[in-house]
């Protein structure tokens, strides 16, 4: 069954896992006083472990668990998680993640990819806002100048994604590094 | 908490409608709001909804979970009143800002989109448990195997989160700097993030192994020791959603095609 | 051939981990009885566990890599055993209590109804089962509380008795009170003595020897995936090269061995009431306390 063989039971339990790194990343970075979300790492890290799918998988349960429980307006987000998921996923299966400078433009990558799926949605649900002040500030300022609806929130995205998605994948892949590799082995996915 | 939830205990009708009821309210609901740009439309539901809220007694905590978008939305009719593509027709003046018509009506569009979103939503989540949703939809045919997913997750998270403490305080203890410059406190996020990681991954693999030696791969037929039950109330409110379902689309590609 | 009440059965058994530099098992070969209780002792590394894996059918359907030699139960092939009638032969527990909770339920009862749902009993049987296992390992009265609200020691019998209402006739319990305090081992091996005398093959992997001696019959000795010793407690821990294998000893053994105090069968006492025996007997007979052995 192709179901069962690609998503194992140890894949299916490292899920929830996932969701509650980003959880704890969360937490620590706010406890911290850390000026970033740094809250995908746990979607990152189950995408270098097992894939783009188990990536999107994690991503997409992420937000509609923070969406059905917290913070409304993260489930219709569920897409940027999901895409975050993917591309950390190919880009690792790419071996894109092998020294530092494949690692800062795969970090790049990712917040790019965050960034145009998280526009269209800025537009339809939100008239292109984030709800993050500094973004909307420039927003509205760009706004104020009759910059076009899509660039303006572009910028306005960006802004809030660029450098939270290049750490957040530096610290994922220091993590994956570090982890023995009986572990790894445990939770590769796809061959 | 134990378990992720917003789950208000109570009795009413509401509560002990079949959990896919209400999940199906809430997408339908929010669909037809989205197929007509129409404030009216919205306005209805949004209505709607609230009346259900009240009827199940959660009117207060859902005005809790409006709160968190409160700001959002204003700022939405502030930008949009201000600066939207088809502003044209002034309406106010406003310390010494024009604000027109078009973007005020826009902006109220895309509000009561939301809201009734938040509040469709709101319903099922403020009076079902989480757990009987997923073990509903796994007894429609959800795969056993994405329902496990689901319903571990609403667990997990608080587990994990609750030896956040336990792993901070153990690198406190062997001199973790947790205050201080920037590149101090980024140091300390990976010292507490990394054990964090490595533990909750060995005991996934550990649990993985337990549910596998109690059949969580079998194949075949599975059985349920809840039952979730869906009444005659259930059965025609289904009906009702799909047919106002159907004929909010016809009615959608008839003012289309016109 | 097997003995006709021969429930296990090991034979020239190699076995060797994915990325592993060495093999874990070593051309294991050993029989175990129906209703039996074997103890497998060892130092950490020496293959405790991964035995346990491969008599569970977690090697190789978890953990993959490549097993040699015949493993059977009841005479059928455990290896390509089909994973729902195996789970039904044989339970396996783990160390750590809080891992082993699936996670996905919301009460001790619905924890237990796990495996049966998964097999597809009917509800009646279900619930008959789970009542009287809850009602064996004393965990009635709590079957409406979270499992995450249980104590360690309730949570090793949560899983003992999550694992038997799928009524296997083997349980293998791998460290059980490692990361348990002295109520909650006391409280595993309590169970465990219920277990024997409901007939059930027990294999369990312990370092506690004063207890583990009192419930097994014979003891299994592992090094660096062979296996060195396949006998009673006394035989096992009565040889000299016991400490070589880094496994040390129960503490009651280490006493007499020093005080030179042997039975009458010429082996060493291994548990408490043998050494008090022992000692009670030296007394009563009024003799010389004997020569210290430096």
């Amino acid at each position: 069954m192709a179901k069962n063989s690609k998503l194992t039971t140890a894949i299916l339990v490292l899920i929830p896992v996932a969701v509650g790194i980003n959880y704890a990343g969360k937490l620590f970075a706010s406890a911290l006083k850390l000026p970033l979300w740094l809250d995908s790492i746990g979607t990152m890290l189950s995408a270098m472990l097992a894939g783009p799918i188990v990536g999107a998988i994690s991503g997409a349960i992420n937000n509609i668990i923070y969406g059905l429980t917290t913070d409304p307006v993260s489930f219709v987000y569920a897409l940027t998680s999901i895409g975050i998921g993917v591309s950390v996923g190919l880009l690792a299966k790419a071996k894109m993640f092998n020294n530092a400078f494949r690692t800062l433009l795969s970090g790049l990558i990712v917040a790019l990819v965050a960034t145009v799926i998280s526009v269209p949605i800025n537009v339809v649900f939100w008239g292109g806002q984030t709800g993050n002040v500094w973004g909307d500030a420039l927003f509205a300022f760009l706004q104020s100048k009759n910059v076009g609806i899509w660039v303006s929130s572009f910028f306005d995205e960006i802004v809030v994604d660029l450098v939270d998605k290049v750490l957040c994948v530096f610290i994922t892949f220091g993590i994956f590094k570090a982890l023995p590799k009986t572990l790894v082995y445990t939770f590769r996915g796809e061959e | 908490m134990r378990v992720l939830s917003l789950y208000v205990e109570n009795d009413t009708f509401i509560h002990k409608l079949e959990p896919i009821t209400k999940l199906l309210y809430a997408l339908i609901s929010i669909v037809i709001t989205f197929l007509f740009p129409s404030i009216m439309v919205g306005a209805v539901f949004v209505a709607f909804s609230l009346l259900l809220a009240i009827s199940a007694k959660v009117f207060k905590r859902m005005l809790l979970l409006l709160n968190v978008v409160l700001i959002v939305l204003l700022s939405m009719v502030i930008i949009q009143g201000l600066f939207y593509r088809e502003n044209v027709t002034p309406a106010f003046r406003l310390w010494g800002l024009t604000f027109y018509k078009e973007g005020l009506l826009y902006s109220l569009l895309l509000i009561v989109r939301v809201v009734n979103m938040i509040i469709s939503f709101g319903v099922l989540i403020l009076t079902t448990r989480p757990s009987d949703l997923v073990d509903d939809l796994v007894q429609k045919g959800l795969s056993p195997r994405f329902g496990y997913v689901l319903a571990s997750v609403l667990q997990i998270i608080p587990q994990m989160l609750s030896t956040t403490s336990t792993i901070t305080d153990a690198q406190r203890s062997r001199g973790l700097e947790t205050e201080g410059n920037l590149f101090q406190r980024f140091s300390a996020f990976f010292a507490l993030l990394g054990p964090l990681v490595l533990n909750s991954l060995v005991e996934a693999r550990e649990r993985a192994m337990a549910i596998e030696i109690r059949g969580f791969s079998v194949e075949g037929k599975r059985t349920f020791v809840r039952q979730i039950p869906e009444t005659k109330a259930d059965r025609w409110i289904k009906i009702s959603l799909y047919v106002a379902f159907i004929v909010a689309v016809v009615w959608r590609i008839i003012l289309w095609v016109m | 051939m097997g003995d006709v009440s021969t429930k296990i059965s090991i034979e020239h058994l190699t076995y060797k981990y994915p990325f592993a530099k060495n093999v874990s098992l070593e051309d294991i070969t050993l029989s175990i009885d129906a209703g039996q209780s074997i103890g497998i002792i060892g130092r950490n590394g020496a293959g405790k566990s991964t035995l346990c894996y491969v008599l569970s059918g977690l090697i190789p359907r978890f953990f993959h890599g490549k097993i040699t030699g015949k493993v059977t139960i009841d005479g059928e092939d455990v290896p390509t055993m089909p994973l729902e009638k195996l789970i039904r032969k044989v339970g396996l527990v783990l160390q750590n209590p809080f891992s082993q909770i699936s996670g996905a339920k919301m009460t001790v009862y619905e924890e237990v109804a796990f495996g049966l749902e998964n097999l597809g009993i009917e509800k009646d049987e279900m619930h008959e089962r789970i009542d009287t296992v809850l009602r064996q390992f004393d965990l009635y009265k709590k079957k409406d509380e979270n499992p995450f609200e249980l104590s360690g020691g309730q949570l090793q019998r949560l899983a003992i008795a999550s694992v038997l209402v799928l009524k296997p006739e083997i349980l293998i319990l791998d460290e059980p009170t490692s990361q348990l305090d002295p109520r909650g081992t006391t409280e595993v091996f309590e169970t465990i003595s219920q277990l024997k005398t409901l007939g059930i093959t027990i294999l369990i992997v312990e370092h506690k020897f004063e207890k583990l001696v009192e419930y097994v019959d014979k003891i299994a000795l592992l090094h660096e995936g062979k296996l060195l010793g396949y006998d009673t407690a006394e035989h096992i821990f009565s040889t000299s090269e016991i400490e070589t294998y880094g496994v040390g000893q129960p503490i009651y053994t280490a006493l007499c061995k020093r005080m030179g105090l042997k039975k009458a069968n010429g082996y060493y006492p291994v548990s408490f009431g043998e050494t008090v025996a022992l000692l009670n007997g030296l007394k009563g007979s009024g003799m010389d306390r004997r020569t210290y052995n430096g």
